[in-house]
């Protein structure tokens, strides 16, 4: 489909914006400037707009087949990046957002998983729910970032080598900080979508392999945050069982995604 | 280049060359220097002039159509003005032309420091060219090399690690600390024992913002007088531990023969800390923090050791980025002579008769 291009285009900027990031992260130069930020909203465009051009080619949210939950994966991802890293003055994220989105976007382009598909009409409470359960997914993972970003601070300090990453990374305090707020914000968000599933009327069997699948994120997750809330785990910890539990949806989201029943629609022709 | 760069000069002495015991004899008090700039200019014949005195180098900038002249009668001057008998004319220097810009951009961009990259020198350079507008002993060739030299400056601390990373144990642990805590504002520090570098470690992290201080040392006494001195509190030898859970950073130099504070210890404390990170700053030796504390959750232990060893790579990698900074000011330098050689008017001879210093 022609919309593949705005995507190409989208996962170009995403690429660019990797390459700065990390080079700027090794070489010790500022990550933040007016152009890097302009670069990852202008990709960001495209990929909002291939959302909305697929979403009117076929009349729904396109979360219709494995290529389009991606793309709106990933893409829920820097919506979430756009509206923390300002918010928290954590530009930093976007050195280990873009390159997180460009591999996803990559594997969503290069592999044959955009089946032209001939879906009834989804009706709200689905779509909301998909919406939802997508969107906590992009929190998680900006969270898992933040993680991810603690955990090279935290090794640095802890083995007194301090590399140019050291000065480039924000402190510690500021990461445990964000990593732990928006994996609240993550989890309820997340909860909230796959609540929602549960008032969806549907006929004919139910997805059990995905509920099954879910009900593992969220009872993970919500352990996480159980255990944090109540003080009893080290921020070096949450740090690992966040990273550890995104890690684990990127592994299985796209399997889960292809063995549930939900999303397998018949081809056309 | 045109002759007119030539004409700007600078001269002086500077650590490198000079030792303390002799810079401290021709240093220039704030208060001394409007009348030591107007001194200078005559005795030295200069026609603009800027007096730098820091505790690293004693230099004049000036214009000039005779700099031998000029190189000639600054010992002259340093004699007569702080009355010494000392000759300084082996010991000086003088650099002319594009050398005196390249000397003092280089300067401003913290490249020719004793500790390089530091940033102060360039709010010195900024005070000393202030002083001299003010005194109306500036103009534009002065003026435009001095503004022209604080832009350089910007440029190669913006474009290079030269002030990256701190070189002294106190300021090495201040970066530290607010990497781990960020805002150091709402940070509690205890200092056990009362060693000069504890001290001075505690000092660094104080004017950062630590806003109060616990001293504990065996000697109740010397905890008060410690305290006292840094605006502190002092606590009890026995009651150290207990006010150690609210502390976010601890500083330890003692002289126990053995650990002070355990992992043991530590593991039964963390649990009432909450899940604050805690900062270990042990500069004893013999160490008085058990070394495996490190490997501990959200705690974080540095050894006088592993400080030094911070502060001389801080060192070596600013001293390599001396080169990349002195490449990054030769477009500066090279504009600064552009527009020097599109100017008509070359420095005036000054006009002031030379003679002794009629203080």
């Amino acid at each position: 489909m022609h919309d593949h291009l705005w995507l190409f285009l989208a996962t170009l900027g995403y690429l660019a914006s990797a390459g700065w990031g990390l080079y700027a992260l090794g070489s010790g130069r500022p990550l933040a400037n007016w152009w890097t930020l302009s670069l990852l909203i202008v990709a960001f465009a495209f990929h909002t707009y291939f959302l909305h051009e697929r979403g009117e080619a076929i009349g729904h949210c396109p979360i219709t087949n494995l290529f389009e939950t991606l793309a709106f994966f990933s893409w829920s991802l820097v919506l979430t990046y756009l509206v923390v890293g300002p918010a928290y003055r954590m530009s930093i994220l976007g050195a280990f957002t873009a390159p997180v989105v460009f591999l996803i976007n990559f594997f969503a382009l290069a592999a044959p998983v955009d089946w032209p598909s001939n879906v009834p009409h989804l009706g709200w409470q689905l779509e909301l729910h998909a919406t939802l359960a997508l969107l906590g997914f992009g929190v998680l993972g900006l969270a898992a970032l933040a993680g991810v970003a603690y955990l090279i601070q935290e090794r640095q300090l802890k083995r007194h080598a301090l590399t140019s990453w050291f000065y480039s990374l924000p402190n510690v305090g500021r990461l445990e900080r964000v990593q732990e707020r928006v994996l609240f914000w993550g989890f309820a968000i997340f909860s909230a979508g796959a609540a929602l599933g549960f008032f969806i009327p549907h006929a004919g069997p139910s997805d059990w392999v995905k509920i099954a699948w879910s009900a593992v994120v969220w009872c993970l997750y919500a352990a996480l945050v159980s255990v944090l809330a109540l003080g009893r785990l080290s921020h070096k910890k949450t740090a690992i069982f966040s990273v550890a539990g995104y890690v684990f949806i990127l592994l299985t989201f796209w399997g889960i995604n292809s063995l549930s029943e939900a999303h397998v629609f018949p081809h056309e022709g | 280049m045109r002759v007119m760069g030539a004409h700007v000069i600078c001269g002086g002495l500077t650590f490198d060359e000079v030792p303390v015991e002799l810079r401290e004899k021709v240093a220039f008090r704030d208060a001394q220097l409007p009348q030591a700039l107007r001194e200078v200019r005559r005795m030295l014949g200069l026609t603009e002039a800027v007096l730098v005195s820091t505790c690293n180098r004693v230099e004049y900038f000036g214009t000039t159509r005779n700099p031998d002249e000029a190189a000639r009668a600054w010992p002259e001057f340093l004699r007569q003005f702080h009355s010494i008998n000392d000759n300084f004319s082996a010991l000086s220097f003088q650099l002319r032309g594009v050398a005196c810009v390249e000397h003092l951009y280089a300067v401003a961009s913290g490249l020719k420091s004793m500790v390089v990259g530091e940033t102060e020198v360039l709010g010195q350079l900024k005070d000393a060219y202030d002083i001299a507008q003010t005194q109306q002993q500036t103009g534009k060739w002065l003026n435009r090399l001095f503004q022209s030299s604080f832009a350089a400056a910007k440029s190669v601390r913006s474009r290079t690690g030269i002030t990256r990373g701190h070189v002294s144990v106190g300021s090495v642990s201040v970066e530290l600390a607010e990497k781990i805590f960020g805002d150091l504002r709402k940070c509690r520090v205890m200092v056990i024992g009362a060693g000069d570098t504890g001290e001075r470690t505690a000092r660094a992290l104080m004017r950062h913002g630590v806003p109060s201080l616990l001293v504990a040392n065996r000697t109740h006494e010397r905890a008060c007088e410690l305290a006292a001195e840094l605006g502190g509190e002092a606590v009890t030898w026995e009651a150290w531990e207990e006010h150690a859970i609210e502390s976010d950073i601890m500083i330890s130099s003692t002289s126990a023969p053995h650990y002070v504070l355990t992992r043991e210890k530590l593991e039964a404390l963390l649990p009432r800390r909450g899940r604050r990170p805690l900062f270990l700053i042990d500069l004893a030796v013999p160490r008085d923090f058990e070394p495996s504390i490190n490997l501990l959750d959200d705690v974080f232990l540095y050894d006088i050791d592993d400080l030094q060893t911070i502060a001389q790579k801080h060192l070596r990698e600013r001293q390599t980025e001396v080169t990349r900074g002195l490449e990054i000011l030769q477009p500066h330098v090279a504009r600064y002579m552009a527009w020097a050689a599109r100017q008509d008017d070359p420095p005036e001879a000054a006009d002031f008769p030379r003679g002794v210093i009629t203080a």
